[in-house]
């Protein structure tokens, strides 16, 4: 298979694992997303389920080493904005079972961490922990650009 | 393409002035849209033409050159050229250009339609 | 203490770009650099010649470096220091840069007489940036490098 438009068109961000970098990662994605005409309450959705995933790689994969980095991969792949977010593993943090509700969270079932990842999957059409290289975690999300009905172009 | 339409260029005429609005980007891609909207009022017989930035975040040297393009027309044309509602920042790199000798630069339209009728 | 060796100083805080080269993806270069200046501290103006400078260092390493090939990648490192921000651009280099056109001053005179009005750029990197410097890349590819100093 020749090199697809996609991946040509594909990002890589690295950043210090530190808490705080979230944000400049969000500009940086939003500004890729923008590019690919991502209507603006998408955009805002996406920046929140960046940050959220940036933080899980920080603190929990990462375990708030800041020798260590995050990475980031964006591209688009048909219609879909595919989102990487990868940290060097120094522990695993795919959960076992499928995130809690907040409905258990609030009655104390499980700890709050993993708050971040259910309002990924709330803010995204398909979010979760795929197989990473190097051992490091990989959680992937995509966002589907949706197409203004009536307004406008 | 997917990428979203970068910048908008519309005309109308005031008080004689006729004023090209640039909303949004101005970089390579500006080329067309800004030579068919200096071209339709030139057609029209626009003598005063006023180039009204709005949103203009993002110019770059590829922006700059297509207007440095409508400047030579200008000239040509025996027309009086201003710009208007320019950031502070993109004043201040039209003025290290040396776009401010042959465009006057006011902070906004109505300055410049003042301007304009001083100088008629 | 970390048995790697750092490659840097441990103060220094390291984000790294890798864009395709298609023009208006500059943006993103533009956008993350101006939102680790505005955490550094830099002041809004300072910030807009930082993206001005960036974006015509980004254009011309896609147009001249990577002759607009989509699936030519530019690097841009931002590198954080407690006083200054540096911005390293690297192409890959398929058109060495012509080192002639990394020092002129262009003058407007003479562009009204010219077929081809650009040639703004390098100029505009050296009048906005403190310090610039253009090199080869690692990688073999163009390299500039701009230092912008955080004044307090």
């Amino acid at each position: 298979m020749s090199s697809p438009a996609y991946i040509q068109t594909g990002m890589e961000l690295s950043l210090p694992s530190e808490l705080g970098f979230e944000v400049i990662a969000r500009d940086a994605v939003a500004a890729f997303a923008r590019r690919l005409c991502l209507p603006a309450d998408q955009i805002e959705d996406l920046k929140t389920a960046l940050s959220e995933a940036c933080i899980n790689a920080i603190e929990h994969g990462n375990s708030l080493n800041p020798d260590l980095r995050v990475q980031i991969y964006c591209r688009f792949e048909g219609e879909r904005l595919i989102v990487e977010v990868i940290d060097e593993g120094v522990s695993p943090v795919a959960p076992k079972n499928a995130p809690l509700n907040v409905v258990d969270k609030i009655a104390g079932l499980g700890s709050l961490r993993g708050m971040g990842l259910m309002l990924i999957s709330q803010l995204c059409d398909e979010a979760g922990f795929v197989a990473g290289k190097d051992g490091g975690n990989c959680f992937r999300f995509t966002v589907s650009r949706r197409h203004a009905n009536g307004v406008g172009y | 393409m997917m990428l979203e339409d970068e910048l908008t260029v519309s005309t109308r005429e005031r008080d004689g002035v006729a004023i090209i609005d640039l909303v949004g980007d101005v970089t390579t891609f500006a080329e067309e849209k800004i030579n068919t909207a200096y071209r339709e009022v030139t057609n029209n017989g626009a003598r005063f033409v006023l180039l009204n930035f709005r949103q203009n975040d993002y110019i770059n040297s590829a922006g700059i050159a297509i207007l440095i393009g409508i400047v030579t027309e200008v000239n040509r044309n025996s027309q009086r050229l201003a710009v208007s509602g320019l950031s502070q920042h993109f004043q201040k790199i039209f003025r290290m250009v040396g776009l401010a000798q042959y465009a006057e630069i006011y902070q906004d339209e109505e300055e410049a339609i003042v301007g304009f009728k001083r100088v008629a | 203490m970390s048995d790697e060796t750092p490659q840097h100083d441990p103060l220094e805080k390291v984000i790294e770009l890798r864009l395709p080269s298609k023009l208006g993806y500059e943006r993103v270069a533009m956008d993350t650099a101006s939102s680790l200046a505005r955490r550094m501290g830099f002041a809004a103006d300072r910030i807009e010649s930082l993206k001005t400078a960036i974006s015509e260092a980004v254009t011309n390493a896609m147009e001249h470096g990577n002759q607009q090939d989509a699936a030519m990648k530019v690097v841009v490192l931002l590198t954080a220091r407690e006083d200054e921000l540096i911005v390293s651009v690297a192409d890959q280099g398929r058109k060495p840069l012509d080192q002639d056109c990394t020092t002129g001053s262009p003058k407007i005179e003479d562009a009204l007489e010219r077929d081809d009005k650009g040639g703004w750029g390098i100029w505009l990197i050296r009048e906005l940036m403190d310090e610039v410097e253009f090199t080869t890349a690692p990688s073999g590819g163009n390299q500039v490098r701009m230092v912008i100093h955080l004044e307090q």
